[in-house]
């Protein structure tokens, strides 16, 4: 236990000293005031423009803004945040195969599956703090300009997104185990969601995939019902458990 | 304390351990010689459980190492050919947790990091280990190879990095190392061998050439050479007409036993009363029998 807790350290004290931890704490930070403010900027932003776009032919009416403006930008904006996140902590095991690093803390007799767990563990708890500034910055302001209650079923829908991003990083964990390189992680990372995401085309299985849970937009309009997700729910847990679970046999036996 | 038995790896079709068996006693300084691509390392990272051989046993301390987290391993002290730590930390803070990895409490780590660091002559050092060189990088890495006072300690080419103090004092520390600990290290130098090293190894094809104790080694591989020396012109061409396989170098010649025995020269020498300097017998070098070894 404590072997596994100076590992852990040692992968926080990596995110701080590398300086990722206070660049992703601001992208995420900035992500949370910015889907407020494009909301409540959208009614000035377009009369500004009213007389440009007259000219083209639009015709622009009154906008009212409500939370659900804000929250319908919140969900267009995670999905960056958690690519920046990815993309920027992909490397936290193929940097070590690469610079040799692990050999000497496992030839200290550090037991593989605990490399495992700290890099997982420690991305999730990243994730999740992330995550929960940016809803947390969303939240109040749009607390404060509107009220939040017009949005329907809004913890569900924030939820299960969250569970998506931790799906992605089961993935990125298991990929990391199996190969060697940065490039082909974020590769088999991005192929995966993607044909998660060309699968939710197909209409019989659309409500099985694991990218079915980011359609929080239907949720908060009350155009769906929290029960729907169900299916997906589940078979996306069960995934995100199934990832890391296999990777450590897997990286037991990886000859690094 | 390491014993290998009739191991075997290869990568691809290229054999490197071909058979390979060695045994290496307690408290003993092994030197493991060999060219570059013989299979040091590779022999090394096996005895770690960080390469599968394909066939054979390796045994450490009379316990078996298996491929993967090897728990002989608690056993163990390990300095890579070129050591990598977490660059981001100092090196106090690398030996902290290298200790608290391998399960030594607080009081522990404090009292014996300090001790090492004093030990490696990294004590003073704040700065981060990216901005290490490489001979301070190799200090560290026995540093922390020393941390949880193992019973062998595997070296890959200490002193490579290193100036020749910085030799030197490696040296020391690895011979100062062994009251408690055995020690096996691989190298290209000869005269390291031959200053620390109680027992070598020599590995060739895949296998262990000339192994054991190094004054047994010499005494059972090496052919005594001989020398005489003088500043007379006659006696080097009597000596040479008479026993032409001597060689001649500036004023002195040398022969070795094989060729010609010493007490047929010495007979020759007072017979026509030939003035000589100084005849001497040359303990034979690991040197000049490697050399032979590599040449066969
Ligand atoms: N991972 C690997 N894949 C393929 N071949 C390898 C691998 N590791 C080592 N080899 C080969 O095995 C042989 C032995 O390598 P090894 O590193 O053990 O030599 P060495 O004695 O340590 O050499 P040096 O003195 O240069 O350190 C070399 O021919 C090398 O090409
Ligand atoms: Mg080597």
């Amino acid at each position: 236990m404590k072997t596994l807790f100076s590992f852990i350290k040692k992968e926080f004290t990596e995110q701080v000293r590398s300086g990722k931890l206070w660049l992703l704490f601001i992208i995420f930070i900035l992500f949370g005031i910015m889907n407020p403010a494009i909301a409540k900027l959208t009614p000035w932003l377009l009369e500004t423009l009213s007389d440009s776009l007259a000219e083209s032919g639009m015709t622009v009416t009154s906008v009212t803004v409500t939370a659900l403006d804000s929250w319908v930008q919140f969900f267009k904006n995670i999905p960056m945040g958690l690519i920046v996140f990815i993309i920027l902590e992909s490397s936290i095991f193929t940097k070590e195969y690469a610079s040799g690093t692990l050999l000497l803390s496992l030839t200290k007799g550090l037991e593989r599956y605990k490399v495992v767990v700290s890099k997982a563990f420690v991305l999730s708890a990243l994730w999740t703090v992330y995550y929960v500034i940016c809803f947390g910055i969303t939240y109040l302001y749009s607390a404060y300009f509107w009220d939040n209650s017009v949005a329907q079923n809004l913890v569900f829908s924030v939820v299960i997104r969250w569970l998506f991003g931790m799906f992605v990083i089961s993935l990125t964990v298991l990929f990391s185990v199996v190969f060697k390189t940065n490039t082909s992680v974020l590769a088999a990372v991005g192929g995966c969601v993607a044909v998660s995401y060309l699968a939710g085309f197909l209409p019989k299985i659309k409500s099985f995939v694991p990218t079915y849970l980011t359609d929080g937009n239907s949720l908060i309009y009350g155009l769906s019902e929290s029960g729907n997700y169900t299916v997906s729910l589940i078979i996306t847990l069960l995934l995100t458990v199934a990832c890391v679970c296999i990777s450590i046999p897997l990286f037991n036996k990886k000859q690094l | 304390m390491l014993r290998i038995t009739d191991l075997y790896k290869s990568f691809g079709n290229v054999r490197v351990l071909d058979g390979l068996d060695l045994h290496v006693p307690e408290h003993s300084i092994f030197g493991f010689i060999g060219k570059n691509g013989s299979g040091k390392t590779t022999t090394m990272k096996t005895v770690l459980g960080l390469l599968k051989a394909d066939s054979g046993t390796v045994e450490v301390a009379g316990e078996k190492v298996v491929y993967g987290n090897s728990p002989t391993n608690r056993h163990v002290g390990y300095l890579p050919d070129v050591p990598e730590f977490y660059s981001f930390m100092t090196a106090p803070e690398y030996l902290r947790f290298c200790g608290e990895i391998t399960g030594m409490t607080n009081t522990d780590i404090k009292k014996r990091s300090g001790e090492l660091l004093e030990l490696v002559g990294l004590s003073g050092e704040r700065h981060r280990i990216g901005g290490f060189s490489r001979g301070m990088k190799q200090r560290l890495g026995i540093a922390q190879a020393l941390i949880n006072s193992p019973r062998l300690l595997i070296c890959d080419e200490p002193t490579s990095a290193l100036d020749p103090v910085g030799r030197k004092e490696i040296l020391d520390i690895l011979t100062s190392a062994r009251e408690k600990t055995t020690v096996i290290f691989s190298t290209h130098i000869l005269s390291d061998v031959e200053r620390i090293c109680t027992d070598v190894a020599f590995l060739k094809d895949g296998k262990a050439e000339l192994q054991g104790n190094i004054s047994d080694v010499k005494s059972r591989y090496g052919i005594d050479e001989y020398s005489i020396e003088t500043d007379c012109g006659d006696t080097v061409r009597a000596l040479l007409e008479r026993f032409p396989a001597m060689t001649h170098i500036r004023g002195k010649l040398s022969f070795r036993e094989s060729d010609v025995c010493v007490f047929d020269v010495l007979a020759y020498i007072s017979e026509k009363r030939l003035p000589t300097a100084k005849i001497e017998r040359c303990e034979p070098t690991l040197e000049s029998l490697f050399m032979e070894a590599e040449s066969k």
